[in-house]
């Protein structure tokens, strides 16, 4: 049984074959027919594009893990769905980031379904990081997982899948998602900077307090891979 | 031997939709209040939060929310010349369980009656005529309710409010709203939030009957468009869509329920009591059998208990105040011989039953993306929104759009034809999940002579007291109706591109093997006449006054739309009197 790591390397080794040294040109296929080019995905995130978007592996890494700190999420198997959709609305300024929008307007369609697609593929090994506080850890479980009648707030996992796996498509996992990332994300919605998903995010995050913040957001952090998801049912 | 307890005001037996709302205004209005509730506590959180609330093989199949049925069951025959049965598996009907009832795993649907309903016999007589009534089954026992529709409107106001109910006028005080139901009654003001988003299926339902000249609407819905705080101040959730609300509960605090909308203010008032695992076995009456004394109950442990209340509210499943006010001796039961006695007739159901409309593999329906109340609808068919004078039958259905939901182990339409397993099915079954629109026909039921509830002479339940007994079939009219409106909906199938369209409509004999409707309705009727009800216009029982029995029971006769809402209205309404009259003068609120 190949493990996901060596699956990750093996596709990642398959890739790194067919780049190129020089960096894509943005084509366009006719009539919305494109095919996912994973290659092509692959050389975005290392060099960017001609039209001038930087590399995305500067800021999230080729491996799509990012680099720890939380000042950018991890992306890595991530739906493509969901991943094309947050550059069109960062592009759109739906969701609206100064880093990111400028980026997102410089992809052209079948770079976003490209770069999507590869990083939607990958699945690297976590970073190491500090333990958080197992009270605020134990904290966040409880809301992620069972909710609060008092404060009529329903479970994350609901929507999010058990243990934050995602339910893809639409909606992505949080599992393993850097706290600073999740705790920044859900006050950008509180405060109406981030206007996608209106309807259902920007009105949970409005029930959340500072503290069941960053006890969903250490919980989430810390939550690992299918096997343990599975036994934390 | 049962132990006494201390008196209290007022005792609700069951506490659901009715029972929880009555305890609110009781003790809203000062008075002590106990709520007997036979099932569990339950709360949105923890007990409905997923993924276990997703279960559809606990919920679905094998019925997890509904009435423990090898203990009390309810038995059934077509016909007073049969032997009735035990029915051990809920299938055509599911009486809900626990804290909440059976409002708790209700669908949303949320329409008011109109106004015709309420004089139902006075307004057929007066367009068609008694000879054409009785032309559509002698054994009719069509009647009027006793209270008009202007009357309720205040309280389906307030109730709508209170459980935040989506949709869009279609009138308000008579002026009818674009893009509301032209036929509803009129209103006083707009629906509390707007209209859920409409499906793909109901879009592709729109413009087909928008093309046949029909007057299409979104479906009034308590599962909500958007977070909504409530007049008592308890905030309710925008539904996500989630695909699992009849059968279950909502998860996200989305749907109107009494958890959601009326218990957790109910619980705090120090006026009120809640004690659940609490079956009550009768209504205790004094000696003159004309007043209540309380009721017997026996808790979790199985000890027997005494509670004396001056008000006895009998607030279960339409089907289960029947039974108790039988069990107790109020009222007279009902002889289908001589046609005399109330307690058990003018039992009713539903109509239902429509199309499957199979499309291109092209059209990606997505099911399973949908709420309990998605429909697109129309009501060209509703009622007696058209002229009956040539059809030989009274009453119709409305005809929606309306799916709720795409759960893998219930949802597997196939073609006519199609062999039931195997390589063919499995292949079928992958051809049409997606590509394939139920459209539903639901509406009236016509009382009849032949059709009605009593006590079971043989079967028992785990208590040893007698279980309910259901004589039912379709009258040949309703047969008529459906299958007069069956074949109009089977044009608007074809209209919505339908390459293959089954067709709907019921026949006799009603079977309780299939799914078909939770309305049952009737049985402990209102009216005017003691001759022909059990409850007066304000659900008071005429025989026993300190006994109000509120619900569905209370429907002389159904009607086109799903009753929830209505029984809240009804509630409120009856509240409302006893309010203003019942506790300033105990005491019959109508003379007979």
């Amino acid at each position: 049984m190949i493990s996901p790591r060596m699956r990750y390397v093996a596709a990642a080794s398959a890739l790194l074959i067919g780049l190129t040294l020089s960096s894509v040109a943005s084509p366009q296929s006719p009539g919305g027919t494109h095919v996912a080019d994973l290659k092509r995905g692959a050389v975005i995130a290392a060099q960017g594009t001609a039209a001038g978007a930087p590399g995305c592996a500067q800021c999230h890494a080729f491996n799509g893990a990012a680099d720890g700190t939380g000042a950018f999420p991890r992306i890595a198997g991530q739906s493509s769905d969901y991943l094309a959709a947050q550059l069109r609305d960062f592009a759109s300024n739906v969701r609206a980031n100064a880093v990111m929008s400028p980026i997102a307007k410089a992809l052209a369609p079948d770079d976003v379904a490209d770069v999507a697609a590869y990083y939607a593929a990958l699945d690297p090994p976590f970073l190491p990081l500090s333990k958080p506080d197992p009270a605020l850890v134990k904290a966040g479980e409880q809301l992620a997982k069972v909710g609060s009648e008092a404060r009529g707030i329903q479970a994350c996992d609901n929507c999010h899948g058990p243990g934050g796996a995602g339910e893809p498509p639409a909606i992505p996992y949080l599992a393993g998602q850097y706290a600073p990332y999740i705790a920044f994300e859900v006050r950008m919605w509180q405060r109406g900077y981030r206007k996608n998903s209106p309807d259902m995010m920007a009105d949970v995050a409005k029930l959340l307090n500072d503290q069941e913040i960053a006890a969903l957001a250490a919980y989430y952090q810390q939550v690992r891979g299918a096997a343990e998801i599975a036994a934390s049912r | 031997m049962a132990q006494r307890l201390k008196p209290v005001d007022a005792v609700t037996i069951g506490v659901g939709l009715t029972g929880s709302l009555a305890a609110h205004e009781l003790t809203q209005a000062g008075l002590k209040v106990v709520g007997l509730e036979r099932g569990a506590a339950r709360f949105t959180v923890p007990d409905f939060q997923s993924p276990a609330i997703h279960d559809e093989l606990r919920f679905s199949i094998r019925k997890g929310m509904m009435q423990d049925n090898t203990k009390v069951a309810v038995t059934f025959r077509n016909n007073s010349s049969e032997t009735a049965l035990p029915i051990r598996r809920w299938a055509s009907f599911l009486p809900g369980q626990g804290l909440g009832g059976s409002f708790v795993h209700w669908n949303g649907q949320s329409f008011r009656a109109q106004v015709a309903d309420f004089i139902y016999r006075t307004h057929l007589i007066e367009r068609y005529g008694k000879k054409f009534l009785d032309a559509c089954g002698p054994e009719l026992t069509v009647q009027d309710w006793g209270v008009a529709y202007d009357e309720l409107e205040p309280h389906y106001d307030r109730f709508e409010y209170l459980i935040g109910v989506s949709g869009k006028a279609g009138n308000i005080k008579g002026a009818i709203q674009p893009g509301g139901n032209p036929f509803e009654a009129p209103r006083s003001r707009e629906y509390p939030n707007p209209p859920m988003k409409e499906t793909y299926f109901g879009a592709i339902f729109r413009k087909a009957v928008d093309d046949l000249g029909y007057h299409p609407y979104p479906q009034p819905s308590s599962n909500l468009s958007r977070p909504y705080i409530n007049p008592l101040g308890l905030k309710l959730n925008a539904c996500v869509f989630c695909g699992f609300c009849e059968r279950y509960a909502c998860e996200h605090f989305a749907k109107g329920s009494p958890q959601t909308a009326i218990l957790p203010v109910l619980l705090k008032n120090p006026n009120y009591e809640l004690r659940t695992n609490c079956e009550v076995l009768r209504i205790n009456l004094d000696s003159s059998g004309k007043k209540a004394t309380g009721v017997t109950y026996v808790d979790g442990a199985g000890r027997e208990f005494e509670q004396p209340a001056e008000v006895v509210f009998v607030t279960a499943f339409p089907l289960n105040n029947v039974r108790t006010l039988l069990l107790s001796g109020v009222g007279k039961p009902y002889d289908p011989n001589t046609g005399e006695g109330t307690v058990g007739r003018n039992y009713t159901y539903q109509t239902t039953g429509g199309p499957t409309v199979f499309m291109d593999a092209s059209i990606n329906v997505n099911p399973f993306m949908s709420s309990g109340a998605p429909g697109t609808m129309i009501d060209d068919f509703g009622g007696d929104n058209f002229d009956h004078s040539n059809l030989g039958f009274i009453g119709g259905q409305y005809v929606g759009s309306i799916m709720t939901g795409g759960r893998p182990i219930e949802f597997h339409p196939t073609p006519p034809g199609t062999p039931a397993w195997g390589l063919e099915w499995k292949r079928a079954v992958a051809r049409h999940y997606n590509h394939a629109i139920l459209v539903q026909q639901h509406g009236t039921s016509a009382p009849s002579r032949l059709n009605y509830l009593d006590l079971d002479p043989t079967y028992k339940d785990a208590r040893g007291q007698p279980l309910l007994r259901m004589t039912f079939d379709f009258p040949e009219n309703d047969v008529r109706m459906s299958q007069y409106i069956a074949h109009k909906v089977v044009e608007i199938g074809r209209a919505m591109g339908g390459k293959i369209v089954t067709r709907g409509g019921i026949k006799r004999p009603y079977t309780t093997t299939v799914y078909q409707s939770t309305h049952n309705c009737g049985g402990a009727v209102m009216g005017d006449d003691p001759k022909t009800s059990v409850v007066n216009r304000y659900q008071q029982c005429w025989d026993v006054p300190n006994v109000f029995s509120l619900g569905g029971s209370s429907f002389p006769q159904n009607i086109t739309y799903n009753y929830s809402v209505t029984i809240g209205a009804l509630t409120l309404w009856s509240l409302d009197a006893i309010k203003k009259q019942y506790l300033k003068s105990p005491g019959p609120m109508v003379q007979a």
